[in-house]
């Protein structure tokens, strides 16, 4: 009786929207910004470590996902454990995106942002680490730029191999088009990514609302579903001209195994990547499935490369339980014995 | 994802669990067949030839009139992004040519100032001004 009076009251709530959890509250400033486009500086009074840490979000979702909730953030633990953190935002594409390709991104924005956090930080390097898409962005900006002032990269999630995608991958090479995707601003819509993920997983969708039914009783799990869920079907849109370029690059020619990468007319090759590497790969991830990112750590051309493999779900590897876990110490790990231990000068996150 | 192997499980949940069990693999390898990618690509065909149509006429209404119609504006919207997109490319290049003088300046004896590189080093890559191609037609 108590848990249907509980289950009414939490029910107006999803309904109602009213009582979301705050997302992506870790206090950070805008230390760059380009069009849609903003670099990140999360504030921090324990910085330990040198180089600062940047990071590459992906194109197609939104990048609250790596600082969820107080308690159950990716970067509020990067901060603890005496990081100097920047993310790289796309912001929200809009008509003004619709012509961006790959380099745009790969050879202006991501440099732009690196040359700002060594301008900010004073630092000779930075770690780059490169989320799902965001992977391939920085696994691409570190082969086309040999030169880039980097100590390591590290990947998580990040498909490689993309003939084992899955149906959202197959629709393209089954004869759809991106221009038949296209909106009138030019871009995928994000009801298409969200629609094209949850194909991945037909009835997932159905097992969501009914496990939401059954524990619609528990605070904890409607604030965490209000969360993950709210997250898994926001998305943004995926520029029109990058979109073209992915399906036939990566998809269609499955460049990054079959190495026919071209970014701005140059030939791009993943072996020419010689930094300390790291990818992680999460054994069961419905969004980019293991097969998708397995090839990886054999593509690039580092000595020092490590693979780490987990047993959970794409989002699993960046919030939960298994993340603070195994993940992030693994990652911290990896990024703390390829940076120099230092007293703090000052508190990151002061520029303004 | 769900919470069949708990012993306290409800029974309705117990029989979803189990018919989940029986259909998710069907479903899933459905999504995966060549035909469901054909259709996918049809069905979307249809849906654009349909919206073209209705464009095309309401386009010529509004040009009987001498009015621009929707797809005009969305080909000047276009264009507008296309040149947002080269001053922004713009800027950045610039941004990042300054940074790189600023840099050379309060370094003067950096060994390649003077522009030579390395015979077997990666060199600098300028900005692609070719690389910034007009948008598609």
């Amino acid at each position: 009786m108590e848990r249907n009076a509980l289950r009414a009251r939490n029910g107006i709530k999803l309904v109602a929207g009213v009582d979301r959890p705050g997302v992506g509250l870790t206090p950070k400033d805008v230390v760059w910004e380009r069009g849609r486009t903003q670099l990140w500086h999360y504030r921090s009074d324990r910085v330990r470590y040198s180089p600062p840490l940047l990071i590459v979000f992906s194109l197609v979702s939104r990048s609250y996902i790596l600082d969820l909730t107080p308690g159950n953030s990716f970067i509020e633990q990067l901060l603890d454990a005496g990081f100097d953190v920047y993310m790289v935002d796309w912001g929200e594409p809009d008509e003004r995106d619709a012509q961006n390709r790959l380099e745009d991104y790969v050879d202006d924005y991501v440099p732009a942002a690196v040359e700002r956090v060594r301008e900010i930080s004073g630092a000779e390097e930075v770690n780059l680490f490169g989320y799902c898409f965001g992977g391939d962005l920085s696994l691409l900006y570190a082969a086309h730029h040999p030169d880039a002032p980097l100590r390591s990269l590290t990947v998580l999630a990040t498909p490689v191999d993309f003939t084992q995608m899955g149906p959202m991958a197959d629709v393209f090479r089954g004869g759809l088009e991106v221009d038949d995707v296209l909106d009138e601003n030019g871009n995928v819509p994000p009801r298409v990514v969200v629609q094209g993920f949850k194909t991945l997983t037909p009835t997932a969708e159905v097992t969501r609302y009914v496990t939401l039914w059954e524990r619609l009783w528990s605070d904890e799990y409607v604030s965490a579903y209000q969360a993950m869920t709210g997250w898994s079907d926001d998305h943004i849109p995926f520029p029109g001209a990058a979109a073209r370029e992915t399906v036939q690059m990566l998809v269609r020619d499955n460049g990054m195994v079959t190495d026919r990468l071209a970014v701005g007319g140059d030939r791009v090759h993943l072996s020419d990547i010689r930094l300390p590497f790291l990818t992680v790969r999460a054994d069961r991830d419905h969004i980019v499935p293991p097969d998708a990112t397995a090839p990886l750590i054999d593509l690039v051309g580092s000595e020092d490369k490590h693979e780490l493999r987990l047993n959970a779900g794409h989002m699993g590897l960046v919030v939960g339980r298994t993340a603070a876990r195994t993940t992030v110490p693994e990652i911290i790990g990896f990024l703390r014995t390829r940076s120099e231990e230092s007293a703090p000068a000052r508190a990151a996150g002061q520029e303004g | 994802m769900t919470s069949g192997k708990q012993p306290e499980a409800p029974l309705w949940r117990q029989a979803f669990d189990a018919a989940e069990k029986r259909v998710t693999p069907h479903a899933e390898n459905l999504v995966r067949t060549p035909g469901f990618a054909t259709g996918v690509a049809l069905l979307r065909r249809a849906q654009n030839a349909a919206k073209d149509t209705a464009r095309g006429v309401s386009a010529r209404a509004w040009h009987l009139v001498n009015l621009p119609a929707g797809t005009d504006l969305a080909r000047l919207r276009a264009q507008i992004g296309a040149l947002d997109r080269e001053v922004r490319r713009l800027t950045v290049q610039l941004e990042t040519e300054r940074r790189a003088r600023a840099a050379a300046e309060t370094t003067p004896e950096e060994p390649d100032a003077d522009g030579t590189q390395p015979a077997g080093g990666p060199r600098p890559r300028p900005a692609r001004r070719g690389a910034q191609r007009p948008p598609r037609a």
